[in-house]
């Protein structure tokens, strides 16, 4: 309970859950698409993620502001690959919830001669740049664990231990594919807040991939996809050393 | 900027700020409506106010949980009246949010059968009785801070320099008048008016300490008018007194100003 109340105290925490039952909605809706028993309920979940994704629309007017501090607080960054990545995806991330405001008035009546369909690619396009920005910054952070680990004298015995120990089909045609992945997933294991974002952002950016048209999935993969990553979301929430840092 | 990004943080505040805008918006209703403004303009307005209620409906979809905790926390106080009055409040500001989770499912369609008007009036009645029981608590927090005042005034100041003489004192001390063998025996004509005076004198003096308390004492002074402000909201919508929906506007669009400050600025806000 306590947990529940702190999580909905943040306004974060709460658009992330109505994130997570927004997706949830598009997906049930996908399964339930072709049952004629439950037509009802498809109209009723259709009605219900419209609205749940016009109070988020309301909900994120602020949050320009938002991203263009965390912008500024990047910029400051010591690391320079991690100083380009954060400060351009925040930028970017500035610029989608831009186009996400005057969607907004578009959608309530208080702007009425803007081409929805232009800024709603746009806004896509921007939210596409900043997750492709934010896994590059996860790549280089894991590329940095796993060099640090590589370079360990202990893992590399652990190392030498497993590829030893199983002389078999695939470690001996590609030892060093295997080498390469049990380094991957040491240091996924040890730095579990980096695995967690680089999972949510991968599945972040199916939403922009079919809207955009450059992977067409279907409505079901993509509402998958964003229930997964509200869920972690929500879990970074909960428990803050599992939030990436920076 | 970063006080911003603090205050949009919780999720208190934007509900606040959308309650803020959409009292306006009834407020900037009725004004342009009385002002003549096209019907167009009018629709719009309305359809504003009517998707912010919507999501503010939204948004309340988790708060009973936490106005159960507070009445939990509530239950823990010393003062036994305060534990009464909050401890009730809180539990009808959760019924309160109950109804109001159900109106909402109601108005998204998750529950066509649903007789909206019904679950409103409840949802309002639990919000009025919420509101009494905070006026309750705020006038028993007054009525003891005025005792404090005068129990620390009694021991500097006599009965002559705060009051006027009575009549019968006067009669008394006074050589000029003819002495009289019975005190109690006053002119019909004058006790009237000496009554009245002296009412008028009592009442200016408890006046007088009421502004100084609160003058003193901006939380409860910003919880008082908070709770008179929005008093007249659920009146309004029950037709208990129906007063019209610009002042029910004003009053919602104070309400929310007050409760931004206390967020603004946690010092003026009224504990437990």
């Amino acid at each position: 309970m306590d947990n529940f109340i702190t999580l909905t105290n943040q306004s974060q925490g709460r658009d992330r859950m109505f994130r997570a039952a927004q997706y949830a909605c598009a997906l049930s809706k996908y399964l339930l698409r072709n049952n004629p028993e439950r037509k009802e309920l498809v109209t009723k979940l259709q009605s219900l993620e419209s609205n749940m994704s016009g109070g988020r629309k309301l909900l994120r007017l602020g949050n320009v502001v938002s991203s263009v501090e965390a912008a500024k607080r990047t910029i400051h960054l010591s690391d320079p690959v991690l100083c380009l990545c954060l400060t351009v995806a925040n930028i970017n991330r500035g610029l989608y919830f831009i186009c996400d405001n005057v969607l907004w008035a578009r959608s309530v009546g208080l702007i009425r001669d803007i081409d929805k369909e232009r800024w709603s690619v746009n806004a896509s396009r921007y939210y596409f740049l900043s997750l492709v920005m934010n896994l590059t910054r996860d790549v280089y952070v894991i590329s940095q664990l796993m060099t640090q680990r590589a370079r360990d004298k202990n893992f590399q015995q652990r190392l030498n231990r497993h590829l030893d120990d199983s002389p078999e089909v695939a470690e001996v045609v590609a030892p060093q594919l295997d080498a390469f992945l049990f380094v991957l997933f040491e240091s996924l294991k040890s730095n579990p807040a980096v695995a967690l974002d680089t999972v949510k952002n991968i599945c972040d950016l199916f939403i922009p991939l079919d809207r955009l048209g450059i992977y067409q999935s279907n409505s079901g993969v993509v509402g998958f996809c964003g229930l997964i990553s509200s869920l972690l979301g929500i879990v970074t929430l909960l428990q803050p050393k599992l939030k990436i840092k920076p | 900027m970063d006080s911003w990004v603090r205050f949009n943080a919780t999720s208190q505040a934007k509900e606040r700020l959308i309650r803020a805008a959409q009292y306006a918006c009834t407020l900037l209703g009725y004004t342009l409506q009385k002002g003549g403004a096209g019907a167009e303009l009018l629709k719009l307005i309305s359809q504003l106010e009517a998707h912010m209620s919507l999501t503010r409906k939204m948004m309340y979809l988790g708060s009973s949980a936490e106005s159960l905790e507070a009445a939990k926390r509530a239950v823990h106080l010393s003062d036994s009246v305060l534990r009464l009055c909050l401890t009730v409040a809180h539990l009808n500001k959760a019924m309160y949010f109950a109804c109001d989770n159900v109106l909402w499912a109601g108005k998204t369609g998750l529950l066509p059968q649903l007789d909206q008007y019904k679950w409103s009036h409840r949802s309002f009645r639990y919000y009025l009785f919420a509101l009494i029981l905070n006026l309750t608590r705020d006038a028993y927090e007054i009525h003891l801070l005025m005792e404090r005042e005068a129990r620390s005034h009694t021991p500097k100041s006599t009965w002559s320099s705060s009051s006027p003489p009575s009549p019968y004192h006067i009669m008394n001390e006074d050589p000029s008048l003819p002495a009289t063998s019975s005190p109690a025996a006053p002119a019909p004509v004058n006790l009237p008016k000496t009554v009245i005076t002296i009412v008028m004198t009592r009442l200016r003096r408890q006046l007088h300490m009421l502004v100084i308390v609160l003058r003193s004492n901006p939380p409860l002074l910003l919880d008082l008018l908070k709770n008179s402000c929005d008093i007249f909201i659920p009146l309004e919508r029950l037709g208990i007194y129906p007063t019209g929906p610009g002042f029910v506007g004003a009053c919602g669009l104070a309400s929310s100003v007050l409760s931004i400050l206390t967020i603004i600025h946690p010092w003026l806000k009224l504990k437990p």
